[in-house]
């Protein structure tokens, strides 16, 4: 492409992609067709009631995907996000419950254990420099242990202060959950942190180019340990969430954890952020979580049975990896 | 060796060829024609389009616009393989072989003979062994690529692309990563091929070799069509004012130098690999060249000094301690390093100008923590304009720019940031004559306003037409200094591949 810079070109993008990046094109297209789609298969898709709950079912896979899009954009991946999420909110729940801490102290020591995962993974990527797949991997299965030695019953019970967010406030009618809106505040945190603090400019310049960032002057594992402890830091997040919508504490929401491991994953491919790291917005990411949770909530109302549904996700990852990867080799 | 214009039926020809991509005009009303057994230059400065036409003619890109004649008849080139097709083929800089296979595999790849479903090595082996030994290379058909030198896998590519029925093989750069022995086998080889009747386009940035090895040349100019001469009918300085419309001497400014305090003082540098007991010195407003063959150890040092690598020894930076455990510790003392591979070293491709000039300064730019949007980009856009980087916008990503602009791109990322301190390893590698000449302008007018300027380069002409001081460096070691007035051609490589030691 070395002509590509033959002339400056005049009117070259419109004012939707300049304010947006030409990025999310893509991803705000399959949104509007998932929409138009599931309109006309469910008279009951396209309403305020119905749009507050996709929000809701959305709120934890969304805050999941946040943590994800900061690893993936340093071309890793961190395949144990769900089960950070699910050791957090089994031990905030327990220590509340079962060993009486006052529930904001019981939630915050649930954030810490979660971050300290997340620290972990951070720590084998930069100081042994293992491959972020292996080291998520074997995290994932260690958390997933502990959550069943920590309990194997159901926790319930919770102080009300521990599902707050899991309630809802009332606009023209519709219910929306406090939940949504704390992951659609969390999107903005994050969009405005990626776009204009030295932090955000890093996380994109190692995904690009380690070596080029190291010879820039920017500490590469810190960065990379920073990463991978924040994106622990919305998984347990998530796992507040989780705790707020499903009014306990479950350490059988393994099954649904490793679903929602994926779907976070599909949601941060489907935004368009490339696995090869570097590329990617995070309002992207939130496109792409209102997709997967669109395509659930759609297909439910079609009466679809589950394992369909999980069916059809696998399906998605595996096309918006493949436009990845065909994006990628065609440059 | 020279053919004149008009002569015969062209084997290969492009008419009127355009092409745009999103937002530039990359190719507009471009000629080319080769006859068989022709050595045809492309010559033009990056952005030129030369990479586009031969990537139309590849079979890599689709033309817009105008036709492409194959022995005279109209043919359409929609894939690489249509290309393979019609007996074009093309060696890339980077070459297209797979490193743990060996050479006849390569050759071989992807129609290896068989005898009954059967691999039949014994033909592929004697048959590479016959093409290597027409190209006069040396070395074992069962030799694994990766254990070649770079020279021997081209010589792996002609061979594969000669097994394949070549009738016009396209090279671009080939010259660009050979010594001076390696070169002039490449030439023998391409008058071997033309020989042949093999139709040559030949891409190079050194002008000095077309007129050895090219019958014709035809210049591009922004994506345009400017001339078509008979290499006999024109001299280098009519095709340098082709190409960027100006005189070759006008390329090295005229250096007056007045040096100043010591900035960088080096005292028995060692690096585990390679380095051994290096001590120079480099003042304000001096450009110091290090010239050396590949492998002489100057990257290695430049990487000690810079702290990307382990080192022993001594620095001081204006007379204070300097001992960089890393990149940021000398880039806090005002020191910058621009690396000689800036696709995998320097640049950040998938993202803007912007961002890569601004990387490195970005808490100059911040209040709370938070980059002040306005202030960048004015900042970047000072910064474009003061280099002449040739960007639509801040927002372009570097990776559809030419080498030239890269190379400024990587160079504003320093200028914003007071650096006082410049290794510049090959600053003009890939870069056309036209973006040179701007580069030595910027590394001129940096060292008039206090800087020193540690240059490595294995190009002798600029080692001689920049440096005020240059210092030879073969196998790790710092071997002779020498003034500028004292220094030439000759002496310098008397001194680089000086053996006996």
């Amino acid at each position: 492409m070395e002509a590509a810079i033959g002339r400056v070109p005049g009117v070259r993008s419109g004012s939707l992609r300049k304010l947006l990046g030409s990025q999310i094109i893509g991803p705000l297209a399959a949104l509007v067709i998932a929409i138009i789609f599931f309109t006309t298969q469910s008279s009951v898709f396209l309403t305020g009631h119905n749009f507050s709950l996709i929000l809701q079912q959305v709120m934890v896979v969304g805050t999941l995907a946040i943590g994800q899009t900061l690893v993936i954009l340093t071309a890793g991946i961190d395949l144990s996000c769900s089960w950070i999420m699910a050791l957090s909110s089994v031990l905030m729940t327990g220590l509340a419950t079962r060993a009486g801490f006052d529930p904001l102290v019981a939630i915050l020591a649930g954030v810490l254990v979660g971050m300290a995962f997340g620290v972990l993974n951070g720590w084998l990527v930069t100081a042994i420099r293992l491959p972020p797949f292996i080291v998520t991997l074997g995290v994932l299965s260690i958390t997933s242990a502990l959550v069943h030695l920590y309990t194997t019953e159901t926790l319930n019970n919770l102080p009300p202060i521990m599902t707050v967010l899991g309630n809802t406030f009332n606009v023209g009618g519709t219910d929306i959950t406090y939940g949504s809106v704390v992951m659609l505040l969390l999107y903005a945190v994050v969009w405005f942190v990626l776009r204009s603090t030295t932090a955000g400019r890093s996380v994109y310049a190692v995904g690009d180019n380690p070596e080029a960032a190291r010879l820039a002057g920017i500490n590469v594992n810190r960065v990379l340990l920073g990463v991978y402890a924040t994106a622990a830091l919305f998984y347990s997040i998530a796992g507040l969430l989780l705790v707020a919508r499903t009014q306990v504490g479950d350490p059988n929401a393994g099954g649904a954890a490793t679903q929602d491991n994926l779907a976070a994953i599909t949601a941060v491919v489907l935004g368009g952020t490339s696995l090869f790291g570097g590329r990617g917005l995070i309002l992207g990411t939130l496109i792409g979580a209102l997709i997967v949770g669109i395509f659930r909530n759609g297909l439910q109302l079609m009466g679809v049975e589950s394992n369909t549904q999980t069916l059809v996700t696998g399906m998605l990852i595996l096309l918006a990896v493949a436009v990845d990867t065909l994006s990628h080799r065609n440059r | 060796m020279s053919t004149s214009v008009s002569d015969g039926v062209a084997l290969l020809e492009m008419r009127d060829i355009g092409k745009s991509f999103p937002g530039v005009r990359a190719l507009e009303g471009v000629h080319l024609s080769v006859r068989a057994g022709q050595v045809h230059a492309l010559l033009g400065e990056n952005g030129a389009g030369k990479s586009t036409l031969i990537k139309i003619l590849s079979g890599a890109y689709a033309k817009d616009q105008g036709q492409i004649f194959f022995e005279g008849r109209p043919v359409e080139i929609h894939s690489p393989h249509d290309a393979q097709m019609l007996g074009i083929s093309t060696i890339y800089q980077e070459f297209n072989l797979a490193n743990n296979l060996t050479v006849a595999e390569n050759i071989f790849l992807g129609h290896l003979p068989r005898r009954g479903g059967i691999v039949d090595w014994k033909t592929a082996r004697a048959r590479s062994q016959a093409i290597l030994d027409t190209l006069g290379a040396t070395f074992s058909v069962d030799a694994p690529v990766s254990s070649l030198s770079i020279a021997g896998q081209q010589l792996v590519e002609i061979a594969k692309s000669l097994n394949r029925k070549t009738r016009v093989l396209i090279m671009d750069e080939p010259s660009a990563l050979l010594g001076d022995k390696d070169l002039e086998h490449l030439f023998k080889v391409v008058h071997s091929l033309q020989a042949q009747g093999i139709g040559l386009i030949y891409i190079s940035h050194r002008l000095k070799e077309i007129f050895e090895v090219a019958d014709e040349v035809t210049v591009l100019k922004d994506g345009r069509y400017v001339a078509t001469r008979n290499v006999s009918d024109v001299s280098m300085d009519e095709l340098v004012k082709l190409m960027i419309g100006r005189d070759l001497k006008d390329v090295y400014p005229e250096r007056r130098v007045d040096p100043g305090e010591v900035l960088l003082d080096v005292k028995g540098l060692s690096q585990p690999r390679l380095v051994r007991d290096v001590s120079f010195q480099l003042r304000a407003g001096e450009i110091v060249g290090f010239a050396g063959i590949v492998g002489s150890g100057r990257t290695e040092l430049a990487r000690a000094i810079f702290g990307a690598d382990r080192h022993s020894g001594t620095m001081e930076i204006s007379g204070k301690p300097f001992n960089p455990k890393s990149p940021i510790d000398a880039i806090n003392r005002g020191m910058a390093f621009v690396t000689e591979d800036r696709k995998s070293q320097g640049l950040f491709l998938q993202l803007s100008v912007k961002i890569n000039t601004t990387i490195s300064s970005l808490k100059r730019l911040c209040r709370f923590g938070i980059i002040q949007a306005a202030k960048e980009r004015a900042l970047v856009l000072n910064l474009i304009r003061n280099l002449a980087i040739k960007t639509p916008s801040p927002e372009f990503q570097v990776v559809n720019m030419s080498g030239g602009n890269q190379q400024k791109v990587v160079l504003a990322r320093w200028l914003s940031l007071g650096t006082r301190i410049f290794i510049l390893d090959e600053p003009t590698r890939g870069v056309d004559v036209g973006s040179k000449s701007e580069i030595y302008q910027i590394m001129d007018r940096l060292t008039h306003e206090g800087a020193g300027i540690i240059m490595i380069s294995s190009e002798l002409p600029e080692i001689l037409g920049m440096s005020d001081r240059i210092m030879v460096m073969r196998q790790g070691k710092l071997v002779k200094e020498l003034s500028n007035s004292e220094a030439s051609e000759e002496v310098i490589m008397s001194f680089c591949s000086y053996v006996s030691a």
